[in-house]
């Protein structure tokens, strides 16, 4: 596969970097929900700063894929019906936009609530506000809100896939599958 | 008649080196005059918080530093580090045990000079536990007092601040630094010996 995208599909580094956020999206609801119900302590802590620093590797990965993608463009969409394309263009635009929302919203409420991140232990990151505690609560409810919009809406792009897969079987899936399945 | 002040004021900057000279001067200061903060990491990550509730007294001479003493009290329960789950956890008896020990307290008999600063090696009591830990400080003149600034390092686990798995150094960092920035006024109410 070769690592530029090409008009079939995407190449490899769009695909790599694709497939590693999607499993670090899935590891960060997870850590989320655990730590969401953990009582105040030792678990929660350390649960928690598993998920910044996950976090801030998403958003690393996500500037990574945005220079990426402007540098080398996507394979043109398949034929399919115009609301479909522009509901298609509407929801990558939203699932790009959240790929920064999250963690950003995440590291300013870790600033707003004076827990600095550390990155894996290795480096800290700088603080983007001063702490502030009701700040902190108002950007606790905006980060858990974006990420049940980040989860409708990645329902909502598997969904979408597996309609093209498998009902309308135009093959859309491999675009972004380092194998061909037929 | 400006000549008659300026012996005036002569007059009466002689009598207070006199008096300065001849005895210490006790000095305080507490949460209004100042800042006492820490520096803790946690998760990797260095943060801070400060003491809202606190009282220093120094008792010094300058021609005996060696007599001079240095009194903290803090306490406990005023750690704020803005965030109030983080400063339950500190009051619990996992960490300052604030129930129990309710007061930390400094100690110290003599001072050396190191450089520009003032050296101590007292002692720290916090959570029961009495360790030797040296302070080091500046102290500066400022409109008839003395800013008095500077800070210490202590090893929390030491004192046994953070029990269970909080004793992991992995998540919560052996090393906290104190830093302080007072400034001093005279206590009037203090008879120095």
């Amino acid at each position: 596969m070769p690592l530029r995208n090409t008009p079939a599909r995407y190449g490899s580094v769009a695909q790599t970097l694709h497939w590693v956020i999607v499993g670090l999206l899935i590891v960060q609801f997870t850590l989320g929900k655990i730590a969401e119900d953990l009582p105040n302590g030792f678990d929660k802590l350390v649960i928690l700063a598993r998920h910044k620093s996950f976090g801030i590797t998403i958003l690393a990965l996500a500037l990574l894929r945005l220079a990426w993608r402007l540098f080398d463009r996507p394979p043109p969409i398949p034929p399919m019906p115009g609301w479909q394309a522009t509901a298609a263009r509407i929801s990558h635009f939203s699932l790009y936009t959240l790929l920064f929302a999250m963690p950003l919203t995440g590291w300013t409420m870790s600033s707003a609530s004076n827990y600095p991140v550390s990155w894996f232990g290795l480096v800290q990151l700088p603080d983007l506000v001063a702490p502030d505690p009701a700040l902190k609560e108002a950007l606790q409810e905006v980060h858990e809100t974006l990420s049940n919009i980040l989860l409708a809406l990645a329902s909502l792009h598997v969904a979408a896939a597996l309609k093209h897969q498998f009902l309308d079987r135009d093959g859309l899936m491999f675009r972004m599958l380092p194998w061909r399945l037929r | 008649m400006a000549p008659t002040l300026t012996l005036r004021a002569c007059v009466v900057l002689l009598a207070w080196l006199a008096s300065a000279a001849a005895t210490a001067e006790v000095w305080q200061a507490d949460q209004k005059s100042g800042a006492l903060r820490f520096v803790a990491t946690q998760a990797g990550a260095r943060f801070s918080g400060h003491f809202g509730d606190f009282q220093v007294r120094l008792d010094f001479d300058p021609k005996e530093p060696a007599n001079a003493r240095l009194d903290v009290t803090i306490a406990t329960r005023s750690a704020n580090t803005a965030d109030t789950d983080r400063d339950e956890v500190l009051r619990s008896q996992d960490f300052f045990w604030v129930a129990r020990f309710p007061q930390a307290v400094y100690h110290a008999v003599g001072l050396k000079r190191e450089g520009k600063a003032w050296v101590t090696s007292g002692t720290l009591t916090l959570r029961g536990v009495t360790q030797p830990i040296a302070v080091r400080f500046e102290l500066k003149p400022r409109q008839g007092s003395f800013t008095m600034q500077g800070g210490a390092t202590l090893r929390r686990l030491e004192f046994g601040v953070g029990q269970g798995d909080w004793a992991s150094t992995t998540w919560i960092g052996d090393p906290v630094d104190v830093a302080f920035e007072l400034k001093l006024a005279r206590d009037s109410a203090a008879v120095s010996p």
